[in-house]
C-alpha cells in the first residue's frame, strides 16, 4: 500500500505516465501515422536524440544536485567536436586528407578531446571554489568564450574555413551508429546512477547541494566535490561533441549545439531535480530527456515540416507545466490564485494571444484552416481565464469572512 | 506626575510555544533616557519591535500621549513619531546618504521626478543638526559602522520622531564614536527627544540613563531610577532566576586532560576592536563539561569554529589535542583529529533538509558503512538506528524527512552524527537553542552520559542556569576576552553576569 503510494508520488512514475499519454496522443493525432507505419524508425530517431540529449543531461543534473549550474554544455560540446577533428587532423594528416584515420590516431584523439573536457570542468571548479565566482557566472564566461575559442580553432586549423568536415565515412558509421552510441550511454548512466546513489560521493554531493555549509562543517572536502561534479558535466558534454560530431557529418562552431545547455537544464528539472539543490535522481533525469524529446517528436509529426523551429516553445512551455505542478501544493489548481492581481488580469490578453498565434502557427499551412478559428482560440482562452480571474477574486471575498 | 509618552500594559506576546514576553508593564516618562537591561532572550528585542511597529499581533495594551494605539506596520509607529535604530543597521549601501534618509518617501518636483539636490541639502541639513559632516552624497556603504548609525538616526529625525528606540547602538563603535554618539545623544535630550535605550553593557547605562528596566524570561523585574541604584543590582535583578532543580546525579570524575589551547586570537579586520577573539586559553579533561559564558558578541560560536578549523580567517595560538599540536584549517582535519562540533544554527548549519532521519545521522560515518565502493545501506541503517536508540530519538522510523522532528530530536540526530565518528571532545555550540523544557533535561542526561564515556565536552549556553546545571567548570567570554573561569562550586549567576558584561575599554 505505502510502496504503491511512494511509487505513484515519484517523478518517475508520473514521467512515464505522461510520456505514454503523449505516445498515444501522437498515434492519434498524426495524420501520416508514422508510429504506426514505421515504429522502429520513429523509435529509433527518439531514442538517438534522447541519448545524446542524455549524456550531458546527466552531467548537468549531477551538477544541479550538488547545488551549481553548468550554462557551458553546448558550448564544450562544439568545442569537443572541433578539438575531435583539430587532433585527428594533426595526429594523422595523410589519412585525414585520404579518408582514413589510423586508429590509433582516432583512440589518441578521443583520449584527448575527453582530457580537455576534463580541463574545462577544472577550470570552472578553479573559477568556483578558488576565485569564489558563482557557477552562474563562471560558465556563463565559458558559454561563450569557448565557442569563440572552437571558431577560432577551427579557422586557424582549417586555413580559413569555418568548419571540419568529417574525414572518414567508415569510422563516421560507427561512432553514429544508434546500437554502440546507446551501449555507451547505458554504461555511463548505469555509473553515474552508481555514483550518485550507491557511494559516499554521491551521497556527499547530494548533501553539499542540499545545505552546503552543513556539509562543510560534517567534514565534508565541498570543493573537491564540485571538481568532480563540474568534470563530469564538462566530459559528458565533451562525449556528446564527439558522436555529434560524426552525427552531423561536420564540426560547425558558430551554431553546433547552440542553446542545448538549456535543453539539459530542462530535462534535469522535467526529471524531478531541483535547482536549489540536493534533490534529483539519475533514473528521473533520463526520464525526463526521454518525455522531452518525444514530445519534441509529437509536435512535429503533428505540425509538419519545419517544426524544429518551435523546439524552443515546447521546452519552455513543459519547463514552466512541469515545474509548476512539482512544487509542493501546485498540483492543487483549485486552490490556489493564479490571475487574483493586477498581474494576474494583465497577463491573460498575452496568453489569449500565445495560444491563438500557436494555433496559427502550428495549423495554418493546413487545408481545413481558417483565420476565424486561430481568433476563436484565442478568444476561448482569454474567456476561459478572465473567468477564471473572476472566480479566484470572488473567492478571496468570501474566504475571509 | 507627567503623564507618560509611552505606556506599556500586561503586554504579552508569543511565538508557537515558547513565551516572548508576558504581562508586560512600564512607562516610559517624556524627555527620559530609560535603558532596558536583560539578558540575551529576556524579551527587551521582542518588545522593541512591538513598539516600533515590526512585530503587530500581541496581547496588551499600548499608550502613546495617553492614547491606545495599536501599529499595524512600522508606518504607523512613524508617523506617532516613533523610530528603531537597529543593531543591524538597515541601510542600502548601494545609494547615497540622502537616498538612504528619504528611501520611501523621495521627495519629487512635478510629475515624477525625484529631486535629488533638495534631499541632499535637507540631509545636509539634518546631518549638521547632528554636528557630523558626512557628505550626503556619498555612498553608505562606503561609511564606517559609526556613520552609518548616524545616518539612520538622522533619517529617524528627519521623520519628527519624538522617541527613539536604539538597540545595542554601541556594539560596533570605536572609542571616538562611542563619544560622539554620547554628544548626538546629548544633542537629542536637549532638544526633548525620549530616548528607549538597549544595553547590557553597565558603564553605559549609568553614564547615559535616567532610568533603567529590567526584564527577565520576557516578564518584567524592575524600574529603577539610575541614580539610586548600583551596578551591581542591576546585574543581580538581570540574573536572579530559578535554576531549574534537576538532578542529573553526582558529576564525573575528572581524567586526563584532553584539550589544551593556549593564546588563540582571531582577528576581525574592519572592525573597530580589531579581534574577535584575543589569547583565549583553556584546559579540557576528559569526562568534563567545560560551559563558556557570555553575551551576544562575546566571541563563544567563533571560539568554537577556531578550534573546528571552520573559521574564515586562520588563528593565532596553539592548540593541543591529547598533547599532540594540531592546526585544523578544513573541518575534515578537525574530524579526524577527534573533534566535533554540533552547531548554533540548526537549521541553517545543521541539518540536510533534503534528507531523512537516517541520512542525516550517517552523514559523517558514512565511510564505516562500506562494502567495496559501495555504500552499504544496511549497515549505513544499523549505524544510525545504533544513535536512534542511544540518544532515544523520538522518530518513526529512519525514513521520516529530518524536518518532520521536534527541535530537541533533530538535535539528538545532530548529536548522535558526530558520536558516530568516536570524538575525544565534543564542542556543542548552544544546543538547546530552540528545544522545549523537557527536551532539554534530557539532551543534559545525554550530554553528562557522554562525559562518564570519557569524552571532553565544551558546551555554550545564552542560558546561566543550563551553564550551571550542566557544566563542571565555566569560563566567560567578554568582546572576545576571557574575563573569568570559575569552578562549579564557586560559580553563581551573579559573577558570571559581571564578567560577562565586564567591558575592556572602561
Amino acid at each position: 500500500m505505502s510502496l504503491l503510494r511512494r511509487l505513484w508520488s515519484s517523478v518517475e512514475f508520473k514521467l512515464i505516465v505522461a510520456w505514454l499519454l503523449v505516445v498515444l496522443a501522437t498515434m492519434a493525432l498524426d495524420t501520416n501515422y508514422a508510429y504506426w507505419n514505421n515504429p522502429a524508425d520513429s523509435a529509433q530517431l527518439i531514442l538517438r536524440r534522447t541519448v545524446l540529449l542524455g549524456f550531458f543531461a546527466i552531467g548537468s543534473a549531477i551538477i544541479i544536485i550538488s547545488g551549481g549550474i553548468d550554462l557551458s554544455s553546448g558550448s564544450v560540446i562544439a568545442m569537443s567536436a572541433t578539438v575531435f577533428g583539430s587532433l585527428m587532423m594533426i595526429l594523422d594528416p595523410v589519412g585525414f586528407k585520404a579518408g582514413h584515420v589510423s586508429t590509433t590516431a582516432v583512440i589518441l584523439s578521443i583520449g584527448g578531446t575527453l582530457l580537455v573536457g576534463g580541463m574545462v570542468g577544472t577550470l570552472h571548479a578553479w573559477l568556483i571554489t578558488s576565485v569564489g565566482l558563482p557557477p552562474f557566472v563562471a560558465t556563463l564566461a565559458t558559454l561563450v568564450g569557448l565557442r569563440s575559442f572552437s571558431r577560432g580553432l577551427t579557422s586557424s586549423i582549417t586555413m580559413g574555413k569555418s568548419q571540419i568536415d568529417f574525414p572518414d565515412t567508415g569510422l563516421r558509421d560507427v561512432l553514429k551508429n544508434v546500437t554502440y552510441m546507446s551501449i555507451v550511454f547505458v554504461v555511463f548512466a548505469l555509473l553515474m546512477w552508481f555514483l550518485m546513489s550507491r557511494t559516499v560521493t554521491g551521497r556527499h554531493l547530494q548533501a553539499m547541494g542540499g545545505n552546503e555549509q552543513a556539509a562543510k562543517l560534517s567534514g565534508i572536502r565541498t570543493d573537491r566535490l564540485k571538481w568532480l561534479a563540474y568534470v563530469i558535466g564538462a566530459v559528458s558534454a565533451s562525449i556528446v561533441g564527439i558522436i555529434s560530431f560524426a552525427d552531423d557529418g561536420s564540426a560547425k562552431p558558430d551554431i553546433m549545439a547552440r542553446g542545448y545547455e538549456l535543453n539539459a537544464i530542462a530535462a534535469s528539472v522535467i526529471g524531478g531535480c531541483s535547482l536549489q539543490g540536493g534533490v534529483g535522481t539519475i533514473p528521473g533525469t533520463i526520464l525526463g530527456c526521454l518525455f522531452l524529446r518525444t514530445i519534441i517528436d509529437a509536435v512535429q509529426k503533428i505540425v509538419g515540416s519545419g517544426a524544429d523551429v518551435y523546439e524552443g516553445m515546447i521546452v519552455g512551455i513543459v519547463v514552466v507545466v512541469a515545474v509548476t505542478f512539482s512544487q509542493r501544493g501546485g498540483g492543487k489548481l483549485a486552490g490556489k490564485k493564479y490571475f487574483s492581481n493586477g498581474i494576474g488580469w494583465s497577463v491573460i490578453p498575452t496568453l489569449g494571444l500565445l495560444a491563438g498565434l500557436s494555433y496559427l502557427l502550428f495549423f495554418g499551412k493546413r487545408e481545413w484552416y481558417a483565420p476565424y478559428q486561430a481568433y476563436m482560440i484565442g478568444g476561448i482562452v482569454v474567456a476561459a481565464l478572465a473567468a477564471r480571474a473572476f472566480l479566484e477574486s470572488n473567492s478571496k471575498a468570501s474566504g475571509q469572512s | 506626575m507627567t503623564q507618560p509618552i509611552v505606556s506599556i500594559q500586561h503586554i504579552s506576546k508569543h511565538f508557537g510555544g515558547t513565551r516572548a514576553l508576558h504581562e508586560v508593564s512600564f512607562d516610559v516618562l517624556p524627555g527620559e533616557l530609560h535603558a532596558i537591561c536583560g539578558e540575551n532572550g529576556a524579551g527587551k528585542s521582542t518588545l522593541m519591535k512591538i513598539l516600533s511597529g515590526v512585530i503587530t499581533s500581541y496581547d496588551g495594551i499600548l499608550l502613546v500621549d495617553g492614547a491606545e494605539v495599536h501599529f499595524t506596520g512600522t508606518k504607523d509607529a512613524e508617523s506617532e513619531g516613533i523610530s528603531i535604530i537597529h543593531q543591524e543597521l538597515n541601510l542600502v549601501e548601494q545609494l547615497s546618504v540622502a537616498a538612504n534618509i528619504f528611501l520611501g518617501r523621495e521627495l519629487s518636483q512635478v510629475f515624477f521626478f525625484r529631486d535629488d539636490r533638495s534631499m541632499e541639502h535637507q540631509a545636509a541639513l539634518l546631518l549638521r543638526s547632528l554636528d557630523c559632516d558626512i557628505p550626503p552624497n556619498r555612498l553608505a556603504g562606503s561609511l564606517r559602522v559609526g556613520d552609518q548609525q548616524l545616518i539612520e538616526i538622522a533619517k529617524a529625525l528627519s521623520l519628527n520622531s519624538r522617541i527613539l528606540v536604539m538597540d545595542e547602538p554601541t556594539s560596533a563603535l570605536t572609542e571616538a564614536e562611542v563619544e560622539r554618539l554620547y554628544r548626538v545623544i546629548a544633542k537629542l535630550r536637549s532638544q526633548g527627544t525620549t530616548i528607549l535605550y538597549i544595553s547590557h553593557k553597565m558603564d553605559e547605562v549609568f553614564h547615559l540613563s535616567d532610568r533603567i528596566t529590567v526584564l527577565r524570561d520576557g516578564q518584567f523585574i524592575a524600574t529603577r531610577n539610575t541614580k539610586e541604584t548600583t551596578a551591581s543590582e542591576i546585574t543581580k535583578l538581570m540574573v536572579g532566576r530559578d535554576i531549574e532543580s534537576l538532578d542529573l546525579g553526582p558529576r564525573n570524575p575528572r581524567g586526563d586532560l584532553v584539550l589544551e589551547v593556549r593564546n588563540l586570537s582571531l582577528a576581525w579586520p574592519g572592525h573597530a576592536r580589531g579581534y574577535r577573539l584575543k589569547d583565549i586559553s583553556l584546559e579540557l579533561y576528559r569526562g568534563e563539561v567545560l560551559g563558556i559564558a557570555g553575551l551576544m558578541g562575546a566571541g563563544r560560536t567563533e571560539l568554537l569554529e577556531c578550534l573546528f578549523g571552520a573559521s574564515t580567517l586562520e588563528p593565532t595560538g596553539e592548540i593541543l589535542l591529547d598533547g599532540e599540536l594540531i592546526r585544523p584549517r578544513h573541518p575534515a582535519q578537525a574530524k579526524k583529529a577527534g573533534l566535533a562540533l554540533v552547531t548554533e544554527d540548526r537549521k541553517r548549519l545543521g541539518i540536510f533538509n533534503t534528507m531523512n532521519v537516517g541520512r542525516n545521522i550517517s552523514m559523517c560515518s558514512l565511510e564505516e558503512a562500506v562494502f567495496g565502493p559501495m555504500l552499504s545501506h544496511s549497515q549505513e541503517q544499523q549505524l544510525s538506528y545504533s544513535m536512534v536508540s542511544k540518544l532515544k530519538i523520538k522518530t518513526a522510523g529512519l525514513t521520516p524527512p529530518i524536518g518532520s522532528l521536534s527541535g530537541g530530536n533533530q538535535q539528538k540526530c545532530i548529536v548522535g552524527r558526530w558520536l558516530l565518528t568516536n570524538p575525544k571532545v565534543l564542542l556543542l555550540d548552544d544546543p538547546t537553542r530552540g528545544v522545549d523544557v523537557g527536551a532539554k533535561a534530557e539532551l543534559y542526561r545525554v550530554i553528562r552520559g557522554l562525559c562518564s564515556e570519557g569524552l571532553g565536552v565544551i558546551v555554550t549556553s545564552s542560558e546561566l542556569p543550563e551553564l550551571l546545571t550542566l557544566s563542571d567548570r565555566i569560563m566567560v567570554l567578554s568582546e572576545g576576552r576571557k574575563t573569568a573561569e570559575f569552578r562549579i562550586e564557586e560559580a553563581t549567576q551573579e559573577k558570571i553576569m559581571e564578567a560577562a558584561t565586564k567591558s575592556w575599554n572602561s
